[in-house]
Protein backbone atom coordinates (compact mmCIF):
# COMPACT_ATOMS: atom_id res chain seq x y z
CA UNK A 1 0.00 0.00 0.00
CA UNK A 2 1.49 3.31 -1.17
CA UNK A 3 2.29 5.52 1.65
CA UNK A 4 0.58 8.60 0.10
CA UNK A 5 -2.80 6.71 -0.67
CA UNK A 6 -5.99 8.76 0.21
CA UNK A 7 -8.94 6.92 0.46
CA UNK A 8 -11.81 8.03 -1.05
CA UNK A 9 -15.50 6.85 -0.84
CA UNK A 10 -18.50 7.67 -2.88
CA UNK A 11 -21.65 8.16 -0.71
CA UNK A 12 -25.09 8.53 -1.96
CA UNK A 13 -27.95 9.39 0.51
CA UNK A 14 -31.39 9.86 -0.18
CA UNK A 15 -31.85 13.63 1.03
CA UNK A 16 -34.04 12.83 3.84
CA UNK A 17 -31.28 11.45 5.79
CA UNK A 18 -30.46 12.94 9.34
CA UNK A 19 -27.36 15.49 8.29
CA UNK A 20 -28.40 15.18 4.83
CA UNK A 21 -28.95 19.35 3.95
CA UNK A 22 -26.55 21.35 2.43
CA UNK A 23 -24.53 23.04 4.45
CA UNK A 24 -23.98 19.39 6.48
CA UNK A 25 -22.46 18.23 3.23
CA UNK A 26 -20.32 21.08 3.00
CA UNK A 27 -19.12 21.10 6.74
CA UNK A 28 -18.40 16.78 5.84
CA UNK A 29 -16.63 17.38 2.70
CA UNK A 30 -14.72 19.87 4.60
CA UNK A 31 -13.78 17.40 7.50
CA UNK A 32 -12.75 14.46 5.32
CA UNK A 33 -10.92 16.81 2.78
CA UNK A 34 -11.17 14.75 -0.93
CA UNK A 35 -11.88 11.67 1.52
CA UNK A 36 -15.73 11.89 0.77
CA UNK A 37 -17.27 12.86 -2.41
CA UNK A 38 -21.57 13.29 -1.50
CA UNK A 39 -24.03 12.83 -4.01
CA UNK A 40 -27.40 13.85 -2.65
CA UNK A 41 -30.49 11.46 -4.36
CA UNK A 42 -33.95 12.50 -4.27
CA UNK A 43 -34.56 8.89 -3.37
CA UNK A 44 -32.44 6.07 -2.80
CA UNK A 45 -34.77 3.81 -4.80
CA UNK A 46 -33.30 6.25 -7.57
CA UNK A 47 -29.73 4.52 -7.19
CA UNK A 48 -28.94 2.05 -10.08
CA UNK A 49 -26.15 -0.39 -9.99
CA UNK A 50 -24.56 1.95 -12.22
CA UNK A 51 -24.10 4.93 -9.90
CA UNK A 52 -21.83 2.05 -8.14
CA UNK A 53 -20.02 0.65 -10.42
CA UNK A 54 -19.22 3.55 -12.44
CA UNK A 55 -18.20 5.80 -9.00
CA UNK A 56 -15.83 2.40 -8.50
CA UNK A 57 -14.33 2.68 -11.99
CA UNK A 58 -13.74 6.38 -12.08
CA UNK A 59 -12.68 7.43 -8.99
CA UNK A 60 -13.97 5.66 -5.50
CA UNK A 61 -12.12 3.14 -3.47
CA UNK A 62 -15.23 2.54 -2.00
CA UNK A 63 -19.38 3.16 -2.56
CA UNK A 64 -21.87 3.63 0.31
CA UNK A 65 -25.36 4.05 0.30
CA UNK A 66 -27.35 6.02 2.90
CA UNK A 67 -31.63 5.69 3.06
CA UNK A 68 -34.24 6.05 5.07
CA UNK A 69 -35.25 3.42 7.58
CA UNK A 70 -37.23 0.47 6.33
CA UNK A 71 -41.02 1.60 5.81
CA UNK A 72 -40.35 5.46 5.92
CA UNK A 73 -39.56 5.78 2.34
CA UNK A 74 -40.96 8.56 0.46
CA UNK A 75 -41.91 6.60 -2.35
CA UNK A 76 -42.86 3.33 -0.52
CA UNK A 77 -40.75 1.00 -1.14
CA UNK A 78 -37.38 2.59 -2.41
CA UNK A 79 -35.18 1.93 -0.17
CA UNK A 80 -35.93 -1.63 -0.16
CA UNK A 81 -35.14 -1.61 -3.94
CA UNK A 82 -31.82 -0.26 -3.02
CA UNK A 83 -31.06 -3.45 -0.81
CA UNK A 84 -31.94 -5.37 -3.50
CA UNK A 85 -29.55 -3.43 -6.08
CA UNK A 86 -26.56 -3.10 -3.80
CA UNK A 87 -26.62 -6.78 -3.24
CA UNK A 88 -26.19 -7.28 -7.42
CA UNK A 89 -23.66 -5.13 -7.63
CA UNK A 90 -21.61 -6.85 -4.56
CA UNK A 91 -21.79 -10.42 -6.46
CA UNK A 92 -20.77 -8.48 -9.75
CA UNK A 93 -17.87 -6.88 -7.91
CA UNK A 94 -16.66 -10.27 -6.43
CA UNK A 95 -17.01 -12.32 -9.02
CA UNK A 96 -13.86 -9.78 -10.96
CA UNK A 97 -12.04 -10.18 -7.52
CA UNK A 98 -12.58 -7.08 -5.58
CA UNK A 99 -13.69 -7.30 -1.82
CA UNK A 100 -17.17 -7.29 -1.20
CA UNK A 101 -17.21 -4.61 1.61
CA UNK A 102 -16.23 -2.23 -0.90
CA UNK A 103 -19.64 -1.68 -1.38
CA UNK A 104 -22.35 -1.44 1.44
CA UNK A 105 -25.79 0.17 2.39
CA UNK A 106 -26.69 1.61 6.01
CA UNK A 107 -30.21 2.22 6.51
CA UNK A 108 -31.31 4.84 9.18
CA UNK A 109 -33.37 3.74 12.08
CA UNK A 110 -35.84 6.29 13.22
CA UNK A 111 -35.40 5.53 16.98
CA UNK A 112 -32.06 6.43 17.04
CA UNK A 113 -30.76 7.75 13.65
CA UNK A 114 -26.97 8.20 13.30
CA UNK A 115 -25.38 11.65 11.63
CA UNK A 116 -24.38 11.55 7.92
CA UNK A 117 -20.97 12.98 9.23
CA UNK A 118 -20.12 9.91 11.50
CA UNK A 119 -21.27 7.33 8.82
CA UNK A 120 -19.21 9.17 6.13
CA UNK A 121 -16.45 8.90 8.74
CA UNK A 122 -16.98 5.18 9.60
CA UNK A 123 -17.14 4.44 5.50
CA UNK A 124 -13.43 6.03 5.14
CA UNK A 125 -12.51 4.09 7.93
CA UNK A 126 -13.34 0.64 6.51
CA UNK A 127 -11.88 1.73 2.84
CA UNK A 128 -8.43 2.57 4.74
CA UNK A 129 -8.17 -1.13 6.29
CA UNK A 130 -9.33 -2.64 3.18
CA UNK A 131 -6.54 -0.65 1.16
CA UNK A 132 -6.68 1.05 -2.46
CA UNK A 133 -8.91 0.03 -5.19
CA UNK A 134 -6.85 -1.93 -7.91
CA UNK A 135 -9.40 -0.90 -10.37
CA UNK A 136 -8.10 2.86 -10.03
CA UNK A 137 -4.67 1.93 -10.10
CA UNK A 138 -4.59 0.75 -13.87
CA UNK B 1 -29.70 58.37 -35.78
CA UNK B 2 -27.05 56.08 -35.32
CA UNK B 3 -26.91 52.88 -36.39
CA UNK B 4 -29.16 50.06 -34.91
CA UNK B 5 -27.55 48.48 -31.83
CA UNK B 6 -27.30 44.64 -31.92
CA UNK B 7 -25.64 42.00 -29.84
CA UNK B 8 -24.60 39.14 -31.90
CA UNK B 9 -24.92 36.10 -29.50
CA UNK B 10 -24.14 32.36 -31.11
CA UNK B 11 -24.17 29.38 -28.84
CA UNK B 12 -21.61 28.73 -25.91
CA UNK B 13 -21.92 25.04 -24.87
CA UNK B 14 -21.86 24.43 -20.78
CA UNK B 15 -18.59 22.88 -20.03
CA UNK B 16 -20.80 20.28 -17.01
CA UNK B 17 -24.32 19.22 -17.18
CA UNK B 18 -26.65 21.70 -16.15
CA UNK B 19 -28.23 20.47 -12.68
CA UNK B 20 -31.79 20.07 -13.48
CA UNK B 21 -35.12 21.05 -11.50
CA UNK B 22 -36.49 17.20 -11.41
CA UNK B 23 -35.03 13.61 -11.23
CA UNK B 24 -36.47 10.92 -12.63
CA UNK B 25 -37.18 7.92 -10.39
CA UNK B 26 -37.36 4.66 -12.02
CA UNK B 27 -37.56 0.97 -10.97
CA UNK B 28 -37.68 -2.19 -12.61
CA UNK B 29 -38.66 -4.28 -8.89
CA UNK B 30 -42.35 -5.45 -9.38
CA UNK B 31 -42.72 -4.17 -13.15
CA UNK B 32 -45.34 -6.27 -15.54
CA UNK B 33 -43.12 -6.39 -18.85
CA UNK B 34 -45.92 -4.76 -20.61
CA UNK B 35 -45.59 -5.49 -24.45
CA UNK B 36 -45.10 -1.73 -25.09
CA UNK B 37 -43.72 -0.09 -21.70
CA UNK B 38 -43.77 4.00 -21.45
CA UNK B 39 -40.35 3.95 -21.42
CA UNK B 40 -40.12 3.11 -25.05
CA UNK B 41 -43.43 5.73 -25.62
CA UNK B 42 -40.86 8.47 -24.43
CA UNK B 43 -40.73 10.84 -27.84
CA UNK B 44 -37.40 12.58 -26.62
CA UNK B 45 -35.58 8.58 -26.35
CA UNK B 46 -34.62 9.71 -22.87
CA UNK B 47 -34.29 6.01 -21.61
CA UNK B 48 -32.73 4.75 -24.50
CA UNK B 49 -30.28 7.65 -24.85
CA UNK B 50 -29.77 6.87 -20.57
CA UNK B 51 -26.21 7.48 -20.17
CA UNK B 52 -23.80 8.57 -16.66
CA UNK B 53 -21.58 11.02 -16.74
CA UNK B 54 -19.14 10.04 -14.22
CA UNK B 55 -17.76 13.16 -13.10
CA UNK B 56 -20.36 14.53 -12.06
CA UNK B 57 -22.78 11.27 -11.40
CA UNK B 58 -25.64 13.36 -13.28
CA UNK B 59 -28.17 10.67 -14.43
CA UNK B 60 -28.81 11.83 -18.28
CA UNK B 61 -32.37 10.99 -18.01
CA UNK B 62 -32.44 13.68 -16.03
CA UNK B 63 -31.28 16.46 -18.58
CA UNK B 64 -32.75 14.96 -21.34
CA UNK B 65 -36.34 14.42 -19.80
CA UNK B 66 -38.58 17.41 -21.10
CA UNK B 67 -41.10 16.95 -18.31
CA UNK B 68 -44.29 15.59 -20.10
CA UNK B 69 -44.87 13.28 -17.62
CA UNK B 70 -46.58 10.77 -19.77
CA UNK B 71 -44.00 7.91 -18.27
CA UNK B 72 -45.17 8.75 -15.10
CA UNK B 73 -48.74 9.18 -15.60
CA UNK B 74 -48.66 5.76 -18.05
CA UNK B 75 -47.47 2.91 -15.93
CA UNK B 76 -49.67 0.95 -14.27
CA UNK B 77 -47.80 -0.01 -11.66
CA UNK B 78 -46.85 3.62 -10.68
CA UNK B 79 -43.37 2.68 -11.31
CA UNK B 80 -42.04 5.61 -12.27
CA UNK B 81 -42.01 9.06 -10.07
CA UNK B 82 -40.65 12.53 -10.56
CA UNK B 83 -38.92 14.57 -8.12
CA UNK B 84 -37.04 17.82 -6.91
CA UNK B 85 -33.33 17.22 -7.54
CA UNK B 86 -31.46 17.91 -4.35
CA UNK B 87 -28.72 19.44 -5.57
CA UNK B 88 -31.26 22.19 -7.56
CA UNK B 89 -33.03 22.92 -4.82
CA UNK B 90 -29.85 23.31 -2.88
CA UNK B 91 -28.20 26.02 -5.46
CA UNK B 92 -28.51 29.86 -4.00
CA UNK B 93 -30.65 31.38 -1.57
CA UNK B 94 -34.22 32.60 -1.36
CA UNK B 95 -33.50 35.96 -3.63
CA UNK B 96 -30.91 34.42 -6.05
CA UNK B 97 -33.56 31.44 -6.18
CA UNK B 98 -32.45 27.97 -8.75
CA UNK B 99 -35.33 29.48 -11.22
CA UNK B 100 -33.67 32.39 -11.77
CA UNK B 101 -29.98 30.72 -11.85
CA UNK B 102 -30.93 28.02 -14.33
CA UNK B 103 -32.79 30.71 -16.44
CA UNK B 104 -29.22 32.67 -16.82
CA UNK B 105 -27.54 29.72 -17.65
CA UNK B 106 -30.25 29.16 -20.26
CA UNK B 107 -29.53 32.79 -21.44
CA UNK B 108 -25.67 32.78 -21.50
CA UNK B 109 -25.75 29.50 -23.50
CA UNK B 110 -28.13 30.22 -26.17
CA UNK B 111 -28.05 34.23 -26.29
CA UNK B 112 -32.14 33.57 -26.28
CA UNK B 113 -34.93 34.85 -24.56
CA UNK B 114 -35.87 31.46 -22.23
CA UNK B 115 -39.97 30.93 -22.62
CA UNK B 116 -42.21 29.30 -19.89
CA UNK B 117 -44.87 28.43 -21.51
CA UNK B 118 -48.60 29.75 -21.71
CA UNK B 119 -49.25 31.58 -17.80
CA UNK B 120 -47.66 32.21 -15.16
CA UNK B 121 -47.75 29.89 -12.64
CA UNK B 122 -45.94 32.17 -9.51
CA UNK B 123 -47.70 33.96 -7.29
CA UNK B 124 -49.22 37.56 -8.31
CA UNK B 125 -46.82 39.83 -5.65
CA UNK B 126 -43.47 39.27 -3.61
CA UNK B 127 -41.06 41.68 -2.73
CA UNK B 128 -39.14 43.97 -4.05
CA UNK B 129 -39.22 44.06 -8.17
CA UNK B 130 -41.81 41.19 -7.55
CA UNK B 131 -44.49 43.55 -6.23
CA UNK B 132 -44.17 45.96 -9.58
CA UNK B 133 -45.96 45.44 -13.32
CA UNK B 134 -44.88 47.23 -16.07
CA UNK B 135 -47.87 49.08 -18.43
CA UNK B 136 -48.15 46.66 -21.27
CA UNK B 137 -50.64 48.69 -23.25
CA UNK B 138 -49.19 49.04 -26.28
CA UNK B 139 -48.84 44.96 -26.85
CA UNK B 140 -51.91 45.05 -28.39
CA UNK B 141 -50.31 47.16 -31.51
CA UNK B 142 -47.40 45.10 -33.18
CA UNK B 143 -45.81 47.11 -35.33
CA UNK B 144 -45.07 46.42 -38.78
CA UNK B 145 -41.37 45.50 -38.69
CA UNK B 146 -41.39 44.42 -35.15
CA UNK B 147 -39.53 45.54 -32.29
CA UNK B 148 -36.47 43.25 -33.43
CA UNK B 149 -36.86 44.19 -36.73
CA UNK B 150 -36.76 47.47 -38.67
CA UNK B 151 -38.30 49.46 -36.22
CA UNK B 152 -35.68 51.81 -33.82
CA UNK B 153 -35.83 51.97 -30.19
CA UNK B 154 -32.68 53.41 -28.61
CA UNK B 155 -31.57 51.67 -25.35
CA UNK B 156 -28.58 53.96 -25.25
CA UNK B 157 -27.81 55.99 -22.04
CA UNK B 158 -25.19 59.13 -21.12
CA UNK B 159 -23.54 59.02 -18.05
CA UNK B 160 -22.31 61.91 -17.03
CA UNK B 161 -24.51 65.18 -15.86
CA UNK B 162 -25.78 68.51 -18.06
CA UNK B 163 -26.43 71.52 -17.47
CA UNK B 164 -30.09 72.71 -15.83
CA UNK B 165 -30.16 75.25 -18.53
CA UNK B 166 -27.79 76.22 -21.91
CA UNK B 167 -26.21 79.88 -21.22
CA UNK B 168 -25.88 82.02 -24.22
CA UNK B 169 -23.31 84.65 -24.83
CA UNK B 170 -23.30 88.19 -26.23
CA UNK B 171 -22.35 86.45 -29.51
CA UNK B 172 -25.88 84.38 -29.57
CA UNK B 173 -23.37 80.84 -29.55
CA UNK B 174 -24.14 78.93 -26.12
CA UNK B 175 -21.31 79.71 -23.69
CA UNK B 176 -20.45 78.57 -20.04
CA UNK B 177 -19.13 75.01 -19.40
CA UNK B 178 -18.89 72.03 -22.09
CA UNK B 179 -20.88 69.22 -21.41
CA UNK B 180 -19.59 66.18 -21.55
CA UNK B 181 -20.98 63.13 -21.41
CA UNK B 182 -19.40 59.21 -22.22
CA UNK B 183 -22.58 57.11 -24.54
CA UNK B 184 -23.71 53.54 -24.15
CA UNK B 185 -25.65 51.93 -26.03
CA UNK B 186 -27.78 49.75 -23.38
CA UNK B 187 -28.08 50.74 -19.58
CA UNK B 188 -25.94 47.99 -18.42
CA UNK B 189 -22.69 47.55 -17.19
CA UNK B 190 -20.59 44.81 -15.84
CA UNK B 191 -19.08 44.73 -12.53
CA UNK B 192 -17.16 42.22 -10.43
CA UNK B 193 -18.45 41.00 -7.60
CA UNK B 194 -16.00 42.25 -5.44
CA UNK B 195 -16.84 39.73 -2.50
CA UNK B 196 -14.98 37.00 -4.56
CA UNK B 197 -12.23 35.66 -5.61
CA UNK B 198 -11.99 35.68 -9.46
CA UNK B 199 -9.53 34.46 -11.60
CA UNK B 200 -7.32 36.84 -14.14
CA UNK B 201 -9.09 34.26 -17.13
CA UNK B 202 -12.32 35.62 -15.95
CA UNK B 203 -11.46 39.02 -16.03
CA UNK B 204 -9.98 38.83 -19.35
CA UNK B 205 -13.08 37.87 -20.46
CA UNK B 206 -15.10 40.03 -19.18
CA UNK B 207 -13.41 42.88 -20.64
CA UNK B 208 -13.43 41.36 -23.77
CA UNK B 209 -17.27 40.66 -23.42
CA UNK B 210 -17.86 44.44 -22.24
CA UNK B 211 -15.69 45.54 -25.02
CA UNK B 212 -17.93 43.92 -27.81
CA UNK B 213 -20.92 45.15 -25.88
CA UNK B 214 -19.53 48.69 -25.74
CA UNK B 215 -20.48 49.05 -22.08
CA UNK B 216 -18.12 49.13 -19.24
CA UNK B 217 -16.80 46.99 -16.67
CA UNK B 218 -16.10 47.98 -13.31
CA UNK B 219 -12.72 46.08 -11.83
CA UNK B 220 -10.23 46.28 -9.36
CA UNK B 221 -7.49 48.33 -10.07
CA UNK B 222 -5.30 45.46 -8.96
CA UNK B 223 -7.03 42.89 -10.87
CA UNK B 224 -7.47 45.28 -14.08
CA UNK B 225 -4.18 44.32 -15.17
CA UNK B 226 -5.48 40.28 -16.57
CA UNK B 227 -7.24 42.17 -19.06
CA UNK B 228 -6.14 42.79 -22.72
CA UNK B 229 -4.76 46.06 -23.33
CA UNK B 230 -7.06 46.75 -26.42
CA UNK B 231 -10.07 46.44 -23.59
CA UNK B 232 -8.61 49.34 -21.39
CA UNK B 233 -11.03 51.97 -22.67
CA UNK B 234 -13.67 49.94 -21.81
CA UNK B 235 -13.13 49.29 -17.92
CA UNK B 236 -13.60 50.99 -14.89
CA UNK B 237 -11.31 50.76 -12.26
CA UNK B 238 -12.53 50.46 -8.90
CA UNK B 239 -10.22 52.68 -6.97
CA UNK B 240 -10.75 51.94 -3.46
CA UNK B 241 -7.40 53.92 -1.24
CA UNK B 242 -4.81 55.60 -2.46
CA UNK B 243 -4.53 54.03 -5.11
CA UNK B 244 -2.60 55.48 -8.71
CA UNK B 245 -5.36 55.98 -11.66
CA UNK B 246 -4.63 53.65 -14.54
CA UNK B 247 -3.35 54.83 -17.91
CA UNK B 248 -5.42 54.67 -20.84
CA UNK B 249 -9.16 54.80 -18.45
CA UNK B 250 -12.20 56.91 -19.53
CA UNK B 251 -13.61 56.25 -15.99
CA UNK B 252 -12.82 55.49 -12.83
CA UNK B 253 -14.87 54.64 -9.50
CA UNK B 254 -13.96 56.00 -6.43
CA UNK B 255 -15.53 56.01 -2.83
CA UNK B 256 -14.86 59.32 -1.55
CA UNK B 257 -17.08 61.08 1.00
CA UNK B 258 -19.58 62.93 -0.40
CA UNK B 259 -18.32 66.39 1.59
CA UNK B 260 -15.28 66.46 -0.80
CA UNK B 261 -16.15 67.91 -3.93
CA UNK B 262 -15.46 65.75 -7.41
CA UNK B 263 -12.96 68.47 -8.67
CA UNK B 264 -10.74 67.87 -5.94
CA UNK B 265 -10.45 64.43 -6.79
CA UNK B 266 -9.59 65.17 -9.90
CA UNK B 267 -7.40 67.78 -8.58
CA UNK B 268 -5.98 69.15 -12.09
CA UNK B 269 -6.26 65.51 -13.29
CA UNK B 270 -7.20 65.18 -16.70
CA UNK B 271 -10.82 64.22 -18.65
CA UNK B 272 -11.56 61.85 -17.04
CA UNK B 273 -14.71 60.84 -15.35
CA UNK B 274 -15.34 60.05 -11.44
CA UNK B 275 -18.04 57.62 -10.68
CA UNK B 276 -18.50 57.69 -6.72
CA UNK B 277 -19.92 55.01 -4.93
CA UNK B 278 -22.07 55.25 -2.17
CA UNK B 279 -23.74 52.69 0.06
CA UNK B 280 -27.78 51.88 0.11
CA UNK B 281 -28.14 52.75 3.69
CA UNK B 282 -30.62 54.18 5.23
CA UNK B 283 -30.87 58.21 4.55
CA UNK B 284 -29.32 57.63 1.31
CA UNK B 285 -31.12 60.35 -0.95
CA UNK B 286 -29.69 62.92 1.20
CA UNK B 287 -26.41 61.90 0.80
CA UNK B 288 -26.76 61.48 -2.79
CA UNK B 289 -28.15 65.21 -2.97
CA UNK B 290 -25.18 66.23 -1.46
CA UNK B 291 -22.67 64.37 -3.86
CA UNK B 292 -24.96 65.54 -6.41
CA UNK B 293 -24.36 69.29 -5.16
CA UNK B 294 -20.59 68.58 -4.39
CA UNK B 295 -20.10 68.04 -8.39
CA UNK B 296 -19.84 64.24 -8.55
CA UNK B 297 -21.90 63.50 -11.64
CA UNK B 298 -21.95 59.83 -11.72
CA UNK B 299 -22.89 58.39 -8.64
CA UNK B 300 -23.15 54.33 -8.18
CA UNK B 301 -25.60 53.59 -6.01
CA UNK B 302 -24.89 49.60 -4.11
CA UNK B 303 -27.09 47.62 -2.86
CA UNK B 304 -26.53 43.95 -0.96
CA UNK B 305 -26.39 40.83 -3.56
CA UNK B 306 -30.35 40.31 -2.68
CA UNK B 307 -32.04 43.23 -3.61
CA UNK B 308 -31.94 45.42 -0.37
CA UNK B 309 -30.86 48.25 1.71
CA UNK B 310 -26.90 47.10 3.25
CA UNK B 311 -28.27 48.54 6.82
CA UNK B 312 -31.44 47.05 6.38
CA UNK B 313 -32.43 43.69 5.11
CA UNK B 314 -36.05 44.95 5.28
CA UNK B 315 -36.18 47.91 2.97
CA UNK B 316 -35.70 47.37 -0.89
CA UNK B 317 -33.60 48.96 -3.50
CA UNK B 318 -36.48 49.37 -5.62
CA UNK B 319 -37.92 52.04 -2.63
CA UNK B 320 -34.53 53.34 -2.29
CA UNK B 321 -34.06 54.09 -6.03
CA UNK B 322 -37.44 56.10 -6.19
CA UNK B 323 -36.42 58.12 -3.15
CA UNK B 324 -33.24 58.71 -4.70
CA UNK B 325 -34.71 60.19 -8.35
CA UNK B 326 -37.38 62.14 -6.17
CA UNK B 327 -34.85 63.28 -4.16
CA UNK B 328 -32.90 64.71 -6.76
CA UNK B 329 -36.22 66.15 -9.08
CA UNK B 330 -37.39 68.02 -6.14
CA UNK B 331 -34.51 69.61 -5.95
CA UNK B 332 -34.23 70.16 -9.65
CA UNK B 333 -31.01 69.07 -10.04
CA UNK B 334 -32.41 65.31 -11.82
CA UNK B 335 -30.23 65.94 -15.19
CA UNK B 336 -26.88 66.95 -13.41
CA UNK B 337 -26.10 63.43 -12.34
CA UNK B 338 -26.40 59.61 -13.41
CA UNK B 339 -27.77 57.03 -11.30
CA UNK B 340 -26.20 53.76 -11.57
CA UNK B 341 -27.14 50.72 -9.24
CA UNK B 342 -26.08 47.36 -8.34
CA UNK B 343 -26.89 44.17 -6.58
CA UNK B 344 -29.60 42.76 -6.64
CA UNK B 345 -29.55 42.54 -10.20
CA UNK B 346 -30.70 38.90 -11.20
CA UNK B 347 -33.42 38.77 -14.01
CA UNK B 348 -33.59 40.50 -17.31
CA UNK B 349 -37.07 42.27 -15.50
CA UNK B 350 -34.99 43.98 -12.86
CA UNK B 351 -33.14 46.18 -15.40
CA UNK B 352 -36.62 47.94 -17.04
CA UNK B 353 -37.75 48.20 -13.62
CA UNK B 354 -34.97 50.19 -12.07
CA UNK B 355 -34.57 52.36 -14.97
CA UNK B 356 -38.93 52.95 -14.14
CA UNK B 357 -37.95 53.17 -10.65
CA UNK B 358 -35.65 56.12 -11.52
CA UNK B 359 -31.92 54.30 -12.14
CA UNK B 360 -29.92 55.64 -15.41
CA UNK B 361 -28.37 52.17 -15.68
CA UNK B 362 -27.57 48.92 -13.51
CA UNK B 363 -24.74 47.37 -12.80
CA UNK B 364 -24.89 43.39 -13.46
CA UNK B 365 -22.40 41.65 -10.92
CA UNK B 366 -23.26 38.02 -9.90
CA UNK B 367 -25.03 37.13 -12.82
CA UNK B 368 -21.68 37.26 -14.33
CA UNK B 369 -20.59 34.51 -12.10
CA UNK B 370 -23.84 32.57 -12.64
CA UNK B 371 -23.54 32.67 -16.70
CA UNK B 372 -20.43 30.98 -16.20
CA UNK B 373 -22.35 28.07 -14.68
CA UNK B 374 -21.59 29.57 -11.08
CA UNK B 375 -24.24 27.91 -8.69
CA UNK B 376 -23.91 30.52 -6.05
CA UNK B 377 -22.90 27.36 -3.79
CA UNK B 378 -20.38 29.18 -1.90
CA UNK B 379 -18.39 26.33 -1.44
CA UNK B 380 -15.66 28.31 -2.72
CA UNK B 381 -15.99 30.89 0.34
CA UNK B 382 -15.28 27.88 2.69
CA UNK B 383 -12.44 26.63 0.30
CA UNK B 384 -14.11 23.59 -0.55
CA UNK B 385 -13.42 22.30 -4.51
CA UNK B 386 -15.68 24.72 -7.16
CA UNK B 387 -18.05 22.07 -9.12
CA UNK B 388 -17.70 23.86 -12.12
CA UNK B 389 -13.64 24.57 -11.71
CA UNK B 390 -14.15 28.56 -12.25
CA UNK B 391 -10.78 28.86 -12.44
CA UNK B 392 -10.30 26.74 -15.58
CA UNK B 393 -13.07 28.98 -17.56
CA UNK B 394 -11.08 29.74 -20.60
CA UNK B 395 -11.46 33.72 -21.31
CA UNK B 396 -13.03 33.40 -25.06
CA UNK B 397 -15.44 31.39 -23.48
CA UNK B 398 -16.30 33.32 -20.57
CA UNK B 399 -17.09 36.47 -23.42
CA UNK B 400 -18.87 34.51 -25.40
CA UNK B 401 -21.50 33.46 -22.29
CA UNK B 402 -21.80 37.38 -20.97
CA UNK B 403 -22.30 38.73 -24.34
CA UNK B 404 -25.14 35.82 -24.85
CA UNK B 405 -26.69 36.87 -21.14
CA UNK B 406 -26.53 40.29 -22.15
CA UNK B 407 -27.87 39.90 -25.68
CA UNK B 408 -30.76 38.33 -24.59
CA UNK B 409 -31.38 40.69 -21.71
CA UNK B 410 -31.18 43.63 -23.87
CA UNK B 411 -33.69 41.88 -26.19
CA UNK B 412 -35.73 41.90 -23.52
CA UNK B 413 -36.16 44.93 -22.71
CA UNK B 414 -36.68 45.81 -26.36
CA UNK B 415 -39.84 43.63 -25.86
CA UNK B 416 -40.85 45.73 -22.57
CA UNK B 417 -40.05 48.99 -24.06
CA UNK B 418 -42.22 47.79 -27.44
CA UNK B 419 -45.06 46.89 -25.17
CA UNK B 420 -44.63 50.26 -22.97
CA UNK B 421 -44.77 52.09 -26.18
CA UNK B 422 -41.16 53.89 -24.98
CA UNK B 423 -39.23 54.17 -27.61
CA UNK B 424 -35.81 55.60 -25.75
CA UNK B 425 -34.46 54.48 -22.71
CA UNK B 426 -33.38 57.47 -21.34
CA UNK B 427 -37.06 58.02 -21.39
CA UNK B 428 -38.07 55.69 -19.05
CA UNK B 429 -36.01 56.47 -16.19
CA UNK B 430 -38.41 57.50 -13.25
CA UNK B 431 -41.69 56.80 -15.37
CA UNK B 432 -43.20 55.01 -12.50
CA UNK B 433 -46.76 56.35 -13.91
CA UNK B 434 -46.25 53.51 -16.66
CA UNK B 435 -45.75 51.27 -13.68
CA UNK B 436 -48.07 49.82 -11.25
CA UNK B 437 -46.90 49.53 -7.63
CA UNK B 438 -48.28 46.43 -5.38
CA UNK B 439 -48.50 48.53 -2.46
CA UNK B 440 -50.07 51.53 -3.63
CA UNK B 441 -52.72 50.01 -5.51
CA UNK B 442 -53.39 47.81 -2.19
CA UNK B 443 -53.91 51.15 -0.46
CA UNK B 444 -56.01 52.48 -3.02
CA UNK B 445 -58.14 49.40 -3.24
CA UNK B 446 -58.56 48.42 0.65
CA UNK B 447 -57.77 51.31 3.08
CA UNK B 448 -61.02 52.62 3.36
CA UNK B 449 -62.59 48.93 3.75
CA UNK B 450 -63.33 48.66 7.26
CA UNK B 451 -63.14 52.01 8.29
CA UNK B 452 -66.40 53.70 9.27
CA UNK B 453 -67.69 57.08 7.99
CA UNK B 454 -69.04 59.38 10.56
CA UNK B 455 -72.58 60.06 10.79
CA UNK B 456 -73.17 56.42 8.37
CA UNK B 457 -73.45 53.33 10.78
CA UNK B 458 -76.10 51.15 10.56
CA UNK B 459 -78.85 52.00 13.34
S1 LIG C 1 -41.58 12.62 -18.50
FE1 LIG C 1 -41.89 12.62 -20.74
S2 LIG C 1 -39.92 13.32 -21.56
FE2 LIG C 1 -39.57 12.72 -19.47
S3 LIG C 1 -38.91 10.60 -19.62
FE3 LIG C 1 -41.11 10.56 -19.24
S4 LIG C 1 -42.02 10.44 -21.29
FE4 LIG C 1 -39.89 11.09 -21.56
S1 LIG D 1 -17.65 27.12 -5.74
FE1 LIG D 1 -17.85 27.56 -7.94
S2 LIG D 1 -19.99 27.24 -8.37
FE2 LIG D 1 -19.84 27.41 -6.14
S3 LIG D 1 -20.17 29.59 -5.72
FE3 LIG D 1 -17.99 29.32 -5.96
S4 LIG D 1 -17.58 29.77 -8.12
FE4 LIG D 1 -19.78 29.42 -7.92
Amino acid sequence: MSLDWVPVVAVFYCKNVPGGGEEERHAIEKRYKGSARLYPIPCSGRLDAIHLLKALEEFADGAYVVTCPHGSCRYFEGNSWAAKRLETVRRLIESIGLEGARVGMVAESSEEPIDLSILTGEFINSISKIGPSPVLKS
Amino acid sequence: MPAKYLVHTSPAANRFEPITKSGIIAWEEGCLKCAVCVKKRCVYKVYEKRGLNPRQMIDSIDNLCMNCLRCVQGCPRELIHKSISPEYAAMGDDYWSPDIISKIWYQAQTGKIPVSGAGYPGPFSGPGFDSMWTDMSEIVRPTRDGIHGREYISTAVDLGGTEGALCFGEDGLVSGPEIRLLDIPLPILLRMPVSRKISPNIISGWAVAAKRLGTFLAVGAEEMVAAPESCRPFLMPILDGEVACPEGVRVVESTFSAEKDANSFKSGNDARFVCLRLPMNTGIEERVLAAARAGFSIIHIEASPNGSFLDDPGKTMKDGIRAVHLGLVEAGIRDSVTIIVSGGIAMAEHVPKSLICGADAVFVDLALLVALECRLCGRCDMDLPCPVEMDKAPPPWVAKRVVNLIGAWHNQLLEIMGAMGIRDARRMRGEAGRAMFFEELDKSTFQDLGRREEGCEIE
